[in-house]
């Protein structure tokens, strides 16, 4: 079934990705934790990437958080409403219009923590050391999400906006119906040629 | 279309956006009594500390009143709305007509009857605007003996007292309730707080008020005397007791008031055409399920944008809110959510406390998650928030999210991202599975 989800495009994946429309996507049943390995890629890719990109402001904006053997990838689901932007007092997180994602100037930022408060994902980290509240910004200005590059286990994957609500939806249909869920992959395919 | 949008914050502003969003050439009037461009109100207190300064403070770009082609009328007061004619008469006896109208206009400061205030004085004054803010900057390099009392101790008060305290004042918050944010925390964590407070050099007389504030023959402060007799020596004093909503200009125009502006599900007032949000109106209390006024950021965004999404006619309904708050108080930070102190005897709390650094509350209703409150570690609020706000049921986890450990919720049920398009939630039992719809995700 995992095999047919991915070669199945809705939409042409170039056009849609060409639009700036990019989201993560997570698929967390896919993530170890980076086993024995001394960091996870993910979040060391981002630390890395957050250095060059803001400085001060540094933290990892991914997080692999587990339970037993289950892991998960924690980041910014990038709300077309955000509630994070509603519950911004200063004004620093904002919607760019321009490249549909929710993003966060620091330097407005004073760590009144009320994003951390509204966020329904968790995806915001208070650093209270720094006083901000740091959030993934997309990677917006590279060509992939860097802990996307950086995961080779296929947990994370960069998308345009169509084929990931295409997925999403697909993904739950799946869990509902499970094996019973019969899709034919050809007509899709066909209609997008 | 002519809109007219009376207040120029957070629910005002949300309102605009939200026309915009849907009537790119209709006419948009901001007006607001303050001369200054949005800024964000709650941080004038960050402000005093140097954590935002004049070039950080404003809650928009400074291109943003042109970009998006709103008119503005800063300076105006509105004296009167009058609804059958459909104008809005301004302090300068200019009217203004409009085809729809927002009213956001926010709280006002409540001053009870204290024997000596006086609003006009220098060294006093209340704390919600950023002239306050400026006034208590001047009013500090004046102070003689750098001693400042502060009438309150809730949010406002907080905030106040640690704005006075970075300018090397020595403060005193008076409180009539037992503890220090009374409504929104309980005995423990209130105490922590307090502990917080008196270690920066705040001190907090709890149990206490000012009776009588003794003035000089320029009427400015000396002292004040206490409740229970003690009198301080006092430079400035703060009344910080809370706001009441802003509706005195509304008499006389036929919108019902009943505490705040009562408006419908889809933000509108008893007058057609008359829409309002923000800290003014009665809305619903998902948790108390009832109407109620919660004067929080978050709801006057919604509630505004709700409102613009409706007057620029496309239908929209509020789902409601409930109360939270986040404020941290020297490096400490505390969130409390929903109902954090039950009366309720079918309401359960279970505690968690590590020392004085970190303290967790949960008030379960049966299975149902209803109130909460985190201090010291607040990683994941946001989830226990969500849980709330959609009546979870998630009794059997109350000792993950004790521990801290909140995020296994989410790792046991995992994220169902619906449509992107279409809100998203978190999804529990598959059974008792909430209703989805764009408005409900908070």
């Amino acid at each position: 079934m995992e095999k047919n989800m991915k070669s199945i495009k809705l939409t042409n994946l170039e056009d849609d990705l060409k639009k700036n429309q990019i989201e993560i996507m997570l698929y967390p049943s896919k993530c170890d934790g980076c086993e024995g390995q001394e960091y996870k890629s993910c979040v060391q890719a981002c630390e890395t990437h957050m250095k060059e990109k803001y400085g001060k402001y540094n933290t990892a904006r991914i997080n692999i958080k587990s339970k037993g053997n289950k892991f998960f990838p924690i980041l910014c689901h990038n709300c077309e409403e955000a509630p994070c932007v509603d519950a911004c007092m200063p004004g620093a997180r904002y919607r760019d219009n321009e490249n549909g994602w929710t993003l966060t100037n620091y330097k407005k930022c004073v760590g009144c923590w009320m994003c951390v408060m509204v966020c329904p994902f968790g995806a915001i980290e208070r650093v209270g050391k720094d006083h901000y509240a740091s959030k993934c910004d997309g990677c917006i200005d590279e060509e992939t999400p860097k802990c996307v590059e950086a995961c080779k286990k296929g947990a994370l994957k960069k998308i345009g906006i169509k084929n990931y609500s295409y997925e999403r939806r697909l993904m739950i249909a799946n869990k509902l119906y499970g094996p019973h869920l019969k899709i034919n992959y050809n007509r899709y395919k066909n209609n997008s040629r | 279309m002519r809109y007219v949008i009376i207040g120029n914050s957070y629910a005002g502003l949300s309102c605009a956006d939200a026309i915009r969003r849907f009537d790119k050439t209709g006419e948009i009037t901001i007006i607001s009594d303050e001369s200054y461009k949005a800024y964000a109100r709650p941080l004038i207190s960050y402000y005093l500390e140097g954590k935002t300064t004049d070039e950080t403070i404003w809650y928009k770009d400074d291109d943003y009143y042109e970009k998006n082609n709103y008119k503005t009328l800063f300076g105006k007061r509105v004296v009167s709305v009058n609804t059958s004619d459909k104008k809005v008469v301004l302090d300068d006896n200019e009217s203004i007509e409009y085809d729809k109208l927002f009213i956001g206009p926010g709280g006002v400061p409540f001053v009870p009857p204290i024997e000596g205030f006086n609003a006009e004085s220098p060294m006093m004054g209340t704390f919600t605007k950023f002239d306050d803010a400026k006034k208590m900057e001047r009013g500090a390099k004046l102070a003689k003996h750098k001693e400042a009392i502060v009438i309150g101790g809730g949010l406002i008060g907080l905030k106040a007292s640690e704005g006075l305290r970075a300018l090397d004042m020595h403060v005193t918050i008076a409180e009539l309730l037992p503890r220090v944010l009374g409504l929104a925390l309980d005995e423990i964590s209130g105490g922590i707080t307090a502990k917080k407070l008196n270690e920066n050099g705040i001190d907090t007389a709890t149990n206490d008020t000012v009776t009588k504030i003794n003035v000089d023959e320029a009427g400015n402060p000396t002292s004040v005397t206490m409740k229970s007799g003690r009198e301080l020596v006092a430079d400035i004093v703060i009344v910080a007791i809370g706001v009441r909503p802003n509706v005195g200009f509304l008499e006389g125009s036929g919108i019902t008031i009943d505490r705040g502006i009562v408006v419908d599900k889809t933000m509108m007032t008893n007058i057609k055409d008359v829409y309002a949000g923000g800290d003014a109106i009665v809305s619903y209390d998902i948790l108390n399920k009832k109407p109620n006024i919660i004067a929080i950021v978050p709801l006057a965004c919604e509630q505004g944008r709700v409102a613009g999404t409706n007057m620029a006619g496309v239908y929209r309904e509020y789902y409601g809110g409930m109360g939270l708050n986040s404020v941290e108080i020297y490096g400490l930070p505390i969130i409390t959510i929903g109902l954090t102190n039950p009366n309720n005897p079918s309401q359960t709390v279970f505690i968690h406390q590590e020392d004085e650094s970190v303290y967790r509350k949960l008030v379960y209703d049966g299975q149902v998650l209803v109130g909460a409150i985190l201090l010291g570690d607040v990683a994941g609020a946001g989830i226990l928030s969500a849980i709330i706000r959609q009546g979870e049921k998630c009794l059997k986890y109350k000792d993950e999210f004790l521990k801290g450990n909140i995020y296994s919720f989410v790792i046991d049920n995992e994220f169902e991202v619906y449509n992107i398009n279409e809100g998203y939630a978190i999804r529990g039992d598959f059974e008792d599975l909430p209703q989805f719809s764009r408005s409900n995700w908070r």
